[in-house]
């Protein structure tokens, strides 16, 4: 009540001691949210996942698809098919195969016009079959989608996912019970071939204006209500990981991941969800609350790694965008000894994710959109683990509210120096806009550097080019803010600009993305709370420095490198890695929409330099605290 | 003897008056049964009443003209009237074209007699009683959905006047409508011998249901009586459209027989009907396919149509000796073939373009694959809560290549809640074409209640329909205007060949609220109300006092003592003194110790002091 009641005149009990204990709060709430994120995965915090979409009516039918010695046959003929042919997809088979089982059979051609050089064009071409559903009327459709790779493709074959697909559509294409289209989907070029075929669906471009011509399509379903993408790579499969990571770190609906896994537990099928399977209730639920935690934060870390890049995991990925609820079933090899899933094994499960969602009434709209997994039946949900973000996000708007207070009550008392106080902040205001102008004007112009350094910078490689284009671009924005020279109030008040926008920007990620945003504040907050203060300058100078996005990205590389190739020579192939990383973060803005960039860019990288002006002229401190000044008079 | 003999003369008395000679009136029952190109079957049951005096005088015997149909039509001073209850949707590009076409779900139109007033109440009575009559939601036909179309939808029937005024058509589409054994049954009951006898026997709901397209059709028209067409005859025109698809029907076997399509066998025709015949189009035997029909037909008809030559094998019900079930069967020789696909001279298809909930497109393609100009009119009927832009308007051939400028455009603009966007288009389509109509439309938010149950299934748009005159017969099997009967199709060579098509229907999804949410906003508000209304409920009623801020001060061992002290001497007086003697007693014992306390005084007003200065700065 306090709130409602006191008028805000003065200093208020509440902003008073939020102020005056303002380092130790920030350390609290600091801590605290890291805590907190931490915890979710304890067998306290995260809850088994359930169903909330009734009429998915999972596992209640009895499985009916017999063709696995059909997708046998198929798999060898398509093996052949591929060897006479390691490059090209064979079409002229695949739409044989499909006229043969029955279903409307199309191509569907599109290029891509390289975004970082002229005249680079790749054609591709897709393969589609469209089951037509004996007791709809087109309104509606389930898409089926397999990435076609040849034998020279680095990523292992999914021969035996399109034999599967194949044979699947030959058992749906006798069921009467369809209610749905069903598209069975072949791609070619990885994720390139499957967001042109969307484009190409919904009439839309995604990316730069010219980049992917994605063309049109013969023939359509209906809306699409939902999408599983499958990658078979033998007939033999140790286990099904299930990918849900999608595009700017969009997840499908937790309904049709639990589908997913629920259908892979009733058919015998091992599943993981990042490789990870569930610790064994057996084994471990009673004993170690520690090894339980550890191994699920394990796993919910996986997810919010691959969840903040942004870049989907799968071709699943790509269809979050267009409303589209996908998941990506990835089935490895087995080498090691036991049994596998056969084809008979993970064609039932197929056919029971299908004749599910063939259920469904409404589009996905009941259970979460928003949520972590620690478990493959296990589920954070937004609620429960956004305070992280907000506890770690709202010490930047407690520093900026501190230091904006030290600015307000000045220590004189005069009316002339009150009025001449006030000219002065007004001047502050002006310089202070047009810093954050520039700032932003900046990173603009970093988003388009990519293009103008592979264009007009001919260094050995285009990828080689679009780093030195940015490294200089970097680097002279660095050592831009030294020609400038700046009042301390000015200062100060463009510490609390920047602190704002970084807690705003923070906020908003985590709506979106909150790994992405998680892993943000964890890194950025305690160094952008280090940018003000008087001592040890040149650490915090250097701090804020290394924190620079680039540089961070580049730190994160070879931590990654690191530990994932320990054997091999660490920094040539983290420099590979960061090159590649930079092209591609342009290429997939260009080409997908992928916002990473355009946030980097523009939000980011601005207020990295924002903060670098200040950590580098500033000789500020916070800690002069007008309130307690005035309770000494 | 005698009585036998008696007998059989009255049941051949009957059955002559049945056969209507009498009247003039006549029943037609027909079945066409097709191998489509791509290996459906399509089943199409036609059974036509012609009734001599039907549209004279409203309460005219009926004799086989269904009663209760024949009172619906003149207390609405109905002069034609089609209704389609349909599902699923037909492959015009896979199948050809349709004896009927039908969109999906349930499609109304009727045209009024001239010099009726009040069209839309007539319109809103007739389709109320329609559903009433064929059990389907046809009641949610009301004159805010309803269109009046400029250039679609011609008349059929033979009327004196060659223009009639367009103010007395109404059309209408239920796209959500989906049709079932409910409707069958009334259907069925219309006819003379219901599904007793006849090939409305084969009408079993169990199998038609199990189609792939399925589609009822009531078609009434005034009819030219003979070929100089003095005199009308009201034409009811029954139709079941069927189409099979045998890989579901049954496993890798191409060959069907009535059995496997109906389930039943024939026990004979109707006995009130002129004719009875069933047609098979054996076109294709012998080229992509080899069957062999049993039993053999009665005859086999060289149809010659627009430069097409269909062949059919022709079953005359009533010449055939049926002495236990009649069924006809094809049995397949040879290896499959899978033939190329060649659609039909004219075809579309619709769909949504873009994504989110903001804003859309919908694209109409047309196909004119005939070597010569096409003229087609384009009705579009979008429902109102998908406002379209009518600038956004483009027609465009061949991927952008040319921009067609239409003939004629008809808009009219929607009212939200009450009439829906109409857009008809005359249009000529180059040849070996591919014309696309695009127009850009808003999602719009609905009132809450508007909402279905199903909210989040998304919401219909009827289909677009197209209507052309095609130069030949390639594909076609729709029966001239002219004629009532199949029969009527055969050898029937004109100028043009009217066609219908409805495109698809489509799907879309409205910005749906979650409605959960007025279960949250009640949470969020109790809480709120539980937070905040308490204590301004206190400030407000209750009198704030000076707390004795002394006690407050002592700390919690002080008053702990306090506590024990005055717990002891209440229970040492307990015996003695009454109650408001010990509460004198109390209050005497709190006085002084307040006045006594200088230090606590002292901290008040310090407190006082320093929020004052607090306040001046």
């Amino acid at each position: 009540m306090p709130v409602l009641l006191d008028p805000p005149e003065g200093c208020r009990r509440p902003t008073y001691l939020m102020v005056k204990h303002h380092h130790k709060l920030e350390m609290l709430m600091y801590l605290g949210g890291l805590l907190w994120f931490l915890a979710l995965p304890s067998d306290h915090i995260h809850s088994a996942s359930y169903f909330s979409e009734n009429s998915l009516l999972p596992g209640l039918v009895k499985g009916g698809f017999v063709e696995d010695s059909f997708a046998k046959t198929l798999l060898v003929s398509l093996q052949d098919e591929i060897s006479a042919n390691p490059t090209k997809m064979p079409y002229p088979w695949l739409l044989a195969q499909f006229r043969q089982i029955g279903l409307d059979a199309y191509t569907h051609n599109f290029t891509l016009n390289y975004p970082l050089a002229n005249d680079m064009t790749f054609e591709g071409q897709n393969v589609y079959g469209i089951l037509r559903a004996p007791r709809g009327s087109s309104t509606e459709a389930i898409v089926l989608s397999v990435p076609f790779r040849g034998s020279k493709s680095v990523h292992p074959s999914t021969a035996a996912g399109v034999a599967l697909i194949l044979a699947i559509a030959k058992f749906c294409r006798r069921q009467k019970y369809w209610a749905k289209d069903l598209i069975f989907l072949i791609t070619e070029h990885e994720q390139l071939g499957a967001q042109a075929w969307l484009e190409a669906y919904h009439r839309t471009s995604s990316g730069r204006y010219g980049v992917l011509n994605s063309g049109d399509l013969t023939s359509r379903g209906g809306a699409i209500q939902a999408a599983v993408n499958l990658e078979l790579f033998s007939d033999r499969i140790s286990h099904v990981d299930v990918k849900i990571e999608g595009l700017n770190g969009q997840l499908p609906n937790l309904d049709l991941v639990n589908l997913v896994h629920m259908l892979c537990n009733k058919e015998g099928v091992h599943h993981t969800f990042h490789n990870r399977a569930n610790l064994g209730d057996r084994e471990y639920n009673r004993g170690d609350p520690i090894k339980m935690w550890t191994y699920s934060l394990r796993t919910m870390a996986e997810m919010v790694c691959a969840q903040a890049s942004g870049v989907p995991n799968g071709n699943h990925g790509l269809f979050h965008r267009f409303g589209i609820e996908a998941v990506t079933l990835t089935g490895y090899r087995k080498v090691d000894r036991g049994s596998p899933a056969t084809f008979y094994q993970v064609g039932r499960v197929l056919e029971g994710i299908l004749r599910s969602l063939n259920n469904l009434l409404e589009r996905f709209h009941q259970s979460y959109f928003f949520y972590l997994l620690s478990a493959t039946d296990r589920y954070i949900s937004i609620g429960v683990y956004i305070p992280a973000v907000g506890l770690m996000a709202s010490t930047l708007l407690l520093r900026a509210l501190a230091v904006w207070r030290s600015l307000q009550i000045p220590t004189f008392q005069t009316d002339k120096e009150k009025l001449m106080r006030a000219q002065e902040m007004s001047n502050c205001f002006a310089s202070v806009g047009i810093t954050v102008l520039v700032a932003h004007a900046l990173g603009v112009v970093l988003l388009r550097v990519p293009v103008w350094s592979a264009l007009y910078l001919n260094a050995a490689d285009t990828s080689l080019s679009v780093v030195i284009g940015l490294m200089s671009f970097t680097a002279i924005s660095t050592f831009l803010p030294i020609f400038k020279s700046m009042h301390s109030d000015t200062l100060l008040l463009l510490y609390v600009i920047g602190l704002i926008e970084l807690a705003t920007i923070l906020l908003a990620v985590s709506l979106h993305n909150f790994p992405l945003a998680v892993v943000c504040s964890i890194v950025l907050v305690p160094f952008a709370l280090l940018v003000g203060g008087r001592r040890l300058r040149f650490l915090r100078i250097i701090g804020w420095f290394l924190v620079q996005p680039l540089l961070l990205v580049a730190g994160i590389i070879l931590v990654y490198t690191s530990v994932h190739f320990p054997d091999d020579a660490i920094l040539p192939k983290a420099m590979h890695a960061f090159k590649e990383a930079l092209t591609f973060s342009y290429v997939d803005y260009a080409v997908y929409g992928n916002w990473m960039l355009s946030v980097g860019a523009t939000f980011l990288f601005p207020m990295w330099f924002v903060l670098w002006i200040v950590v580098l002229k500033g000789n500020i401190s916070t800690s002069k605290d007008s309130c307690e000044a005035k309770k000494g008079q | 003897m005698i009585v036998w003999a008696l007998f059989t003369l009255f049941v051949a008395h009957v059955s002559g008056l049945g056969q209507s000679e009498l009247y003039g009136d006549e029943f037609h029952e027909e079945l066409l049964l097709k191998q489509l190109p791509s290996g459906h079957v399509y089943a199409h049951f036609q059974f036509t009443t012609l009734w001599e005096n039907g549209g004279d005088q409203p309460n005219h015997h009926c004799h086989l003209f269904p009663q209760s149909l024949s009172e619906v039509l003149h207390l609405y001073n109905v002069d034609e009237m089609h209704l389609s209850l349909t599902g699923g949707l037909w492959r015009h590009e896979n199948w050809g074209y349709p004896i009927v076409s039908a969109p999906p779900g349930a499609e109304l139109w009727a045209w009024f007699k001239e010099g009726t007033e009040d069209v839309d109440k007539k319109w809103t009575l007739l389709s109320n009683a329609l559903s009433g009559l064929f059990c389907a939601s046809l009641n949610f036909i009301n004159p805010q959905q309803s269109l009046n179309p400029k250039y679609s939808f011609a008349p059929l029937g033979a009327y004196d006047t060659p223009s009639r005024n367009r103010s007395l058509l109404r059309y209408s589409t239920l796209p959500r409508e989906i049709v079932c054994t409910e409707n069958l049954t009334p259907f069925k009951k219309l006819l003379p011998c219901d599904s007793k006898k006849g090939l409305s026997s084969l009408l079993s709901a169990g199998y038609i249901h199990n189609a792939n397209y399925h589609s009822l059709g009531i078609h009434v028209r005034p009819q030219c009586k003979d070929v100089n067409c003095h005199e009308t005859v009201l034409e009811l025109r029954q139709t079941v459209s069927l189409v099979y698809d045998l890989i579901i029907l049954g496993q890798e076997s191409r060959d069907w027989s009535f059995r496997k399509l109906f389930g039943v066998g024939l026990a004979g025709s109707c006995p009130l009907a002129s004719t009875s015949k069933i047609y098979v189009d054996c076109s294709t035997n012998g080229t992509s396919s080899v069957y062999t029909l049993t039993p053999d037909p009665t005859e086999t008809i060289n149809s010659n149509r627009g430069g097409y030559n269909t062949v059919f094998a022709v079953y005359d019900i009533k010449k055939t000796n049926i002495i236990n079930m009649f069924s006809i069967s094809s049995t397949h020789k040879g290896p499959r073939v899978y033939l190329l696909n060649s659609p039909p001279v004219l075809h579309a298809t619709r769909y949504i373009v873009g994504y989110g909930q903001e804003h859309g497109g919908i694209v109409t393609k047309i196909h004119n694959n005939h070597w010569k100009d096409l003229d087609i009119s384009l009705f579009e009927n979008i429902p109102w809560f998908l406002p379209i832009y009518y600038h956004t308007l483009k027609i465009s051939v061949n991927a952008g290549k040319q921009i067609l400028k239409p003939y004629a455009k008809h808009y009219i603009p929607g009212r939200d809640r009450n009439r829906p966007y109409a857009l008809e288009l005359l249009v000529t389509l180059p040849p070996r074409s591919i014309t696309e109509v695009y127009i850009e439309f808003d999602y719009s938010f609905l009132k809450w209640q508007e909402y279905p149950p199903d909210a989040n299934h998304g919401f219909y748009v009827g289909a677009a329909v197209i209507t052309s005159l095609l130069p030949h017969t390639k594909n076609y099997t729709g029966i001239p205007i002219d004629g009532s009967t199949f029969s009527s199709s055969i050898n029937a060579s004109r100028d043009t060949y009217p066609v219908t098509l409805h495109t698809e229907i489509l799907l879309v999804t409205l910005p749906t609220p979650d409605f959960s949410m007025p279960y949250n906003v009640i949470c969020l508000a109790c809480t709120v109300v539980a937070l905040a209304f308490g204590p301004l409920h206190n400030h407000t009623t209750k009198r704030l006092q000076m707390l004795d801020s002394c006690e407050e001060s002592k700390g919690l061992l002080a008053s702990l003592k306090l506590r024990l002290k005055s717990l002891l001497s209440k229970s040492s007086s307990e015996p003695e003194k009454s109650a408001p003697e010990q509460k004198r007693e109390e209050s005497k014992s709190k006085e002084p110790s307040q006045e006594g306390d200088p230090s606590c005084e002292q901290k008040i007003m310090k407190r006082k002091k320093t929020k004052g200065t607090a306040a001046a700065k």
